[in-house]
């Protein structure tokens, strides 16, 4: 007992310290997955010499093969580049999200924590509602209102992240208002918006960061499970949440489902394993 | 009770009022201020057949023709004095349409709940009596991995599995016991993922408390260290972590709903989302928001009550150093 405890002590400083030099394999590979999804919306035809939109019809309901990874789909379409080009909608539509929670949702968050008083108090209300609203619920219902195509399901996405984003700023404001260094440099004379712009928003902004890939993690959920219901762009669209919504119909051939489902999954859990790393090396 | 405790309570209870008719005209001007006139539009759509004199009959019926104010009073008075309105397609009221389709989705929310709690338990009770390297982390690895899986996916698998290749139950009838258990399920996997980082949080954390390794140098075996401290300290501020994941129920059942056919409040909203039904909408979010608030503001007030360890806020106000959210009675973060 005494004796592992003692061998044990320094091999976990040393873990520790190869962990603060360098990243853990796992996270390597979802920095890995995450560039990949990357590449496929920016490039998506370097990955690919299948075309999404029309297939051969002799084709299909193909099980997946050398010639075809993921199979085909009802039409003939290799689902393997339907989902490579519907990355670009899929993904860099949860960063639209995650820039509109984290602006409106910082700004927010740092003038209440700021200012205090009554700005505190009506920012506060207003987050309270948003939070009281079932966030799902609120992003169906501004998209219901702004329409059905991928970029407002986005936006829809970012409004029901703006209270998450604005909470967590205010706080961590408050915590940083108070710093000694913060005090100094008002007695040093520094403008409000001087210490708001060089003290408080670089500090508080710091666990920001880990929140935000979390939420870009979260929104790509969010913005497939609206594709899902048929909120985002109509079919040829490839996003992945309405592949699987098309896929469900055919459940004989469950490749369909499967393989997008997949990729989602691997996309979302590499990019909250990177969140939870940044929390843990900050 | 103390008089801080009453004080906070009456604080709670007007936040809760306000909250509650604040998220009323909020989705009221959502619905009807943004961009676009979603009710001309499905009036006008000749697939609802409606002739010109009957749209002006429904706009006039509805109250459409007034300006927004107004109708926004006609409507925020009808829902203080319970008058949910007309549905726009059907032409029924809003609170019949509700009302019939309410008991499948308490069912399946409270079914899910039940499997949350359940598996969160196990999860993160699980992990006390794991070894360390092996199964330990295996357990914790899973409520990431919950958190990373869509619900329809699970839903959609489930189903594949257990509906097609095993027969366990036959998805024409959504209604039946295996159905919703399953249903249940795919609702209540990611809600666990959730509670159950907050249980191994606390449990991580009460374990290594003082009090604990004095138990432990008592040579109290892990399983009566658990039972006997470990388990009422880490599982009470549960509480609050459940009543803030009602809303995640509600708006999960959307999903679950449509995956398994159920008629329910989830498909109640697709249907009134696809045809731009926006009483029926208004309605059934400001309910979800009247749910979330008085399910909250019930564990915020009994909280307390249940866990001496609390201060609340009222005994903390004198401090304005704190960065507690207001909304929070608890000293302690319980967040993940």
């Amino acid at each position: 007992m005494t004796l592992a405890s003692i061998s044990s002590t320094p091999r976990a400083t040393l873990v520790d310290r190869l962990t603060g030099l360098r990243v853990p394999p796992v996270v390597v590979l979802s920095f890995l997955v995450v560039a990949l999804a990357i590449a496929w919306s920016l490039a998506p035809g370097l990955f690919t010499g299948y075309d999404p939109v029309s297939g051969t019809p002799a084709q299909k309901l193909l099980g997946p093969s050398a010639a075809h990874w993921f199979g085909t789909d009802h039409l003939g379409r290799d689902l393997y580049a339907r989902i490579v080009y519907g990355t670009a909608s899929s993904v860099a539509s949860a960063l639209i999200a995650v820039v509109i929670g984290v602006v409106v949702g910082g700004i927010i968050g740092l003038l209440a924590g700021f200012f205090g008083g009554w700005v505190d108090t009506v920012f506060a209300r207003l987050v309270d509602v948003l939070l009281a609203i079932p966030k799902f619920l609120l992003a169906v219902i501004v998209v219901t209102a702004i329409g059905f195509d991928t970029t407002n399901a986005a936006i829809a996405t970012g409004v029901s992240a703006v209270a998450l984003f604005a909470r967590v700023m205010r706080s961590e404001v408050i915590k940083t208002r108070q710093a000694t260094f913060v005090e100094s440099s008002f007695l040093l004379g520094g403008s409000r918006w001087h210490i708001l712009w060089r003290h408080v928003l670089p500090n508080a902004s710091r666990s920001v960061l880990p929140l935000a890939v979390l939420q870009f993690g979260d929104s790509i959920l969010v913005i497939a499970s609206l594709a899902f219901l048929g909120y985002g762009d109509p079919p040829p669209a490839s996003d992945w949440g309405l592949l699987i919504s098309i896929g469900k119909d055919y459940l004989k051939w469950p490749w369909l489902v499967y393989a997008p489902a997949l990729v989602t999954i691997a996309t979302v859990l590499s990019v909250n394993r990177i969140s939870r790393w940044l929390r843990k090396t900050d | 009770m103390s008089k801080a405790y009453f004080n906070y309570a009456g604080k709670r209870l007007l936040q809760a009022i306000v909250v509650i008719l604040l998220s009323y005209v909020f989705t009221f001007v959502v619905v009807s201020i943004l961009p676009g006139d979603p009710i001309t539009n499905v009036l006008n759509n000749p697939q609802n057949g409606f002739t010109p004199d009957e749209i002006k009959e429904i706009i006039a019926a509805q109250g459409l023709d007034k300006p927004i104010p107004v109708q926004l009073w006609n409507a925020f008075s009808g829902f203080l004095t319970g008058d949910l309105g007309l549905s726009m397609r059907t032409n029924r009221p809003v609170a019949t349409l509700i009302a019939e389709v309410l008991p499948s989705t308490l069912v399946l929310a409270s079914a899910g709940l039940a499997v949350a709690l359940l598996l969160a338990a196990i999860i993160a009770y699980g992990t006390q009596f794991l070894p360390q390297r092996f199964g330990q982390g295996l357990l914790r690895g899973f409520p990431s991995l919950f958190l990373s899986v869509p619900n329809f996916v699970i839903g959609l698998v489930l189903i594949h599995l257990f509906g097609f290749q095993l027969g366990v139950f036959r998805v024409i009838e959504p209604d039946s016991f295996w159905a919703t258990l399953f249903a249940a399920i795919a609702l209540g996997i990611p809600i666990s993922a959730q509670i159950a980082e907050v249980l191994i949080a606390n449990l991580d954390h009460e374990s290594g408390q003082d009090y604990a390794t004095v138990a432990r140098g008592r040579g109290l075996s892990q399983m009566r260290l658990f039972v006997k401290h470990l388990l009422k300290p880490s599982s009470l501020p549960v509480i609050t972590v459940v009543a803030l994941t009602i809303g995640e129920l509600l708006g999960g059942s959307l999903i679950t709903e449509t995956v398994f056919g159920r008629n329910g409040l989830g498909s109640l909203v697709q249907r009134s989302v696809s045809t731009q039904d926006l009483p029926v909408l208004q309605a059934v979010v400001s309910l979800a928001a009247v749910v979330f608030v008085v399910v909250n503001l019930i564990a915020d007030l009994t909280y307390p009550l249940l866990d001496p360890r609390v201060k609340l806020l009222g005994t903390q106000q004198r401090r304005p150093t704190t960065a507690d959210d207001s909304s929070l009675p608890i000293s302690k973060a319980v967040t993940p």
